[in-house]
């Protein structure tokens, strides 16, 4: 399978943030979850990926092509979602279509109207009387009237209630069914991408930490807990990073295969979560040469 | 790029409700047709500027398939076709209230219009959001109450202006005229495709 999406060694800096010479791939196909804090740059590098912002250099092409020469066929082809509302508030759904519909060749007003009638949205009401479940439903809706094969979306489940939540996820499980779209969206509720992710990119500080397969990070990243006095400058070299308490200790690998070698049966291994993975990332890499 | 026109239309539905009042206030107050020309001509083009500030929109437009440089023209373009429908609607609103006016109204009044266009469209993609309609009407109101005072005055004092102003024939004042408004609006639209090429969102 292709990319749909290609960073290669991307840069851009502002102020006070940077990302540095990301690479990052989004396979054709799969839904790929994009995770990380608050300020890791998720939202910068979706930016990217939609033209919005130009990195400072490095290389962005999406289905292999360059947004300097094919921008419009590029845009063609992807249905976005963003954390805020971006259509105007005192529009009706009936109106934004107007405006939205005829600037994509392959929109489809049947297929709107059925995702109007699925979301239970008014076509009459003004968008700022929308709550923020009812406005990304309505977001969601226009992305997907015009057949796109790139969903991006940028928190799309920030705000909304378990059940909506729930709802969403079923959703875009039923759109990867005809297995020719790609989802990519960004979230920092891990638990969402437990149930419907393929991949895992994994964004720190600017900096990609991976970008895996759900399997290959559940095969690699694993709890372990242990006794304190296991701990020396050899053996913590197998953790990304280490909680000390006074009963013992605490940490995130992703080398499963150096601790059992090291430790043998003297720590409990457990499956790390993404939270987990994520909350030990935060702690960073030189936590543990303390 | 006639979507991106017709977008300022089902924008502004409400406000061309008052749009007629709007000109018809004019006319009453026995405003100069040009004046009235100039008014109805601004009314929709910075009216979708109120809009087109915003950040979101911004997104919205950049992340359909648009290039920045049609969102740009279709600007430029749409602010022409507005300012002849409003001129149409204004001659009419005019004609029936059996005002007199002349051609030479009309090209005051759209030449008026092109200038201030020229001018304030690029200011809106340099500054910051939200302030410049504010600046941009304010800025208009005061020009159309004090413009033709400095007018007169510079008429009165810049002989040399006047002196060779008059002593060109009418259709080399109306075609210079015409060129350099040309121009400046031409020079305005290469600008403002710069800085909004530059711009993040």
């Amino acid at each position: 399978m292709g990319n749909v999406v290609e960073l290669k060694n991307v840069t851009k800096k502002f102020k006070d943030f940077s990302i540095k010479n990301m690479d990052l791939q989004v396979k054709q196909g799969f839904v790929t979850g994009f995770i990380g804090a608050n300020g890791a740059g998720k939202s910068t590098t979706i930016k990217m990926m939609m033209n919005l912002l130009k990195p400072d250099s490095g290389e962005v092409k999406l289905f292999g092509l360059d947004y300097k020469t094919e921008e419009k066929a590029i845009k063609e082809r992807i249905g976005f979602v963003y954390d805020g509302n971006v259509f105007f508030e005192g529009l009706n759904l009936k109106d934004i279509k107007r405006i939205v519909g005829p600037a994509y060749k392959r929109w489809d007003d049947t297929l709107f109207y059925h995702y109007i009638e699925q979301f239970e949205l008014p076509l009459n009401k003004a968008m700022k009387t929308f709550s923020k479940g009812m406005k990304m439903k309505a977001s969601l809706a226009i992305a997907l009237s015009h057949n796109a094969e790139l969903i991006i979306m940028d928190e799309p489940t920030a705000g909304l209630d378990p059940i909506f939540r729930r709802e969403l996820l079923d959703l875009l499980q039923e759109l990867m069914l005809d297995g020719s779209r790609t989802i990519f969206f960004s979230t920092h509720i891990t638990i969402d991408l437990d149930r419907i992710a393929d991949y895992i990119a994994f964004l720190q500080n600017g900096e990609l930490v991976f970008n895996h397969s759900i399997h290959d990070v559940t095969e690699n990243y694993a709890l372990v807990k242990g006794g304190r006095e296991l701990l020396d400058s050899d053996t913590k070299k197998a953790f990304v990073h280490i909680d000390r308490a006074s009963t013992g200790f605490e940490a995130l690998t992703n080398n499963i295969k150096l601790v059992k070698d090291t430790f043998g049966d003297t720590v409990i291994i457990e499956r790390a979560s993404l939270e987990d993975i994520m909350n030990y990332f935060k702690g960073g890499f030189t936590a543990c040469l303390i | 790029m006639f979507n991106l026109i017709r977008r300022d239309v089902i924008l502004q539905k409400r406000q061309l409700l008052i749009f007629i009042p709007f000109i018809l206030f004019f006319i009453i107050m026995n405003a100069h047709p040009a004046l009235t020309f100039l008014v109805a001509s601004i009314f929709i083009p910075f009216n979708t500027y109120a809009y087109d500030e915003k950040a979101e929109t911004n997104i919205l437009l950049n992340s359909l398939p648009y290039t920045r440089k049609e969102i740009i023209a279709s600007r430029y373009l749409g602010a022409i076709i507005y300012m002849v429908l409003s001129i149409g609607l204004a001659s009419l609103a005019l004609f029936a209230f059996q005002k007199n006016f002349t051609m030479t109204d009309i090209a005051i009044g759209a030449g008026l219009f092109l200038v201030f266009a020229s001018f304030t469209f690029p200011l809106f993609y340099i500054f910051k959001p939200g302030y410049i309609s504010t600046v941009v009407m304010i800025s208009f109101l005061l020009l159309a109450g004090i413009g033709p005072a400095i007018v007169t005055f510079l008429a009165d004092h810049l002989t040399v202006i006047t002196d060779f102003i008059t002593n060109l024939t009418m259709p080399t004042l109306y075609t210079g005229v015409a060129v350099v408004i040309l121009a400046l609006y031409a020079i305005s639209w290469v600008t403002t495709n710069i800085v909004y090429h530059r711009k993040t969102f």
